[in-house]
């Protein structure tokens, strides 16, 4: 039985959530994200005025709030899990419906972010700064619509089947998600 | 603390955290804006903390087996250590 909740496990149990499988397939994505932020950083480096100047053009609000519209998501998705640990598979499913409405909210508010930049002339080959802006995002934003794939996996899971390792995978994929653009948001939006 | 609670809390803490980065950022700014090697290092400190927090509550590394957390501890040293050291380089 695997009902035991992760926090309340005493410290000698350990538990890998979600399959071993996954967890490579997310390591493999932690290294190739790394390296795009490495190589990122090396060309911020020889052209940092122009990086300074042309983040100033960039929505902060919008980044915030899309910051945020994930963090919300991945407490829904962390709180399904939970329920599911504890058979409240209903619960579990309404709220796997909450953190998918939020990662669509998130496409919604990009995609409109996007246009607002191509409008106002910043495109993928404007400079440097645009090009990795415009990379970056669009390959985390690939992420997030496979993560939706994942989070409706789980939702079938929790309707018919109701096997735990399922609400797992996706909830960890998910996070996965959320934690890359937290390092973008610094990388792209915040840091000087 | 249930773990219902504590989810709430790391969420909370995540989300605060990402307001505060906000008063940071070159974007909020009209005037001209320099390069700030502190503000630049405190941004990265925040985003390292968030980054570790989801790694470790909400993906559920803190009880997970130890080759999962050596991993993870692993890539975060290595990804910040080389965006640090890119930066001031």
């Amino acid at each position: 039985m695997t009902t035991t909740s992760a926090t309340s496990a005493p410290s000698a149990t350990r538990h890998l959530p979600a399959t071993k499988d996954l967890w490579v397939f997310v390591l493999g994505d932690f290294v190739i994200f790394g390296s795009y932020f490495v190589i990122f950083m090396v060309s911020r480096r020889q052209e940092r005025d122009l990086f300074i100047e042309s983040q100033r053009h960039l929505s902060l609000n919008i980044g915030v709030v899309n910051t945020l519209v994930l963090l919300a998501s991945s407490w829904f998705v962390a709180r399904a899990v939970q329920l599911t640990r504890d058979g409240e598979f209903d619960r579990a499913r309404k709220l796997t419906v909450g953190g998918g409405l939020c990662g669509l909210v998130f496409i919604v508010i990009k995609a409109y972010e996007w246009s607002a930049k191509i409008a106002q002339g910043h495109t993928f080959p404007s400079n440097n700064f645009f090009m990795y802006y415009y990379m970056l995002t669009g390959v985390h934003l690939f992420h997030v619509a496979i993560g939706l794939v994942f989070l409706g996996v789980s939702y079938v899971e929790l309707r018919n089947r109701r096997r735990i390792a399922p609400v797992e995978t996706g909830a960890t994929y998910w996070h996965m998600v959320d934690l890359l653009w937290v390092v973008i948001f610094a990388l792209l939006y915040v840091m000087r | 603390m249930t773990a219902a609670a504590r989810t709430t809390a790391v969420w909370a803490a995540l989300s605060a955290i990402t307001v505060v980065s906000w008063f940071l950022a070159p974007a909020r700014h009209a005037e001209p804006v320099v390069a700030s090697t502190p503000i630049t290092v405190g941004v990265l400190v925040l985003a390292l903390i968030k980054s570790r927090l989801i790694i470790q509550e909400f993906m559920e590394v803190r009880t997970a087996p130890l080759w999962l957390k050596l991993a993870t501890e692993g890539w975060l040293v290595v990804l910040f250590g080389a965006i640090v050291v890119s930066y001031v380089w």
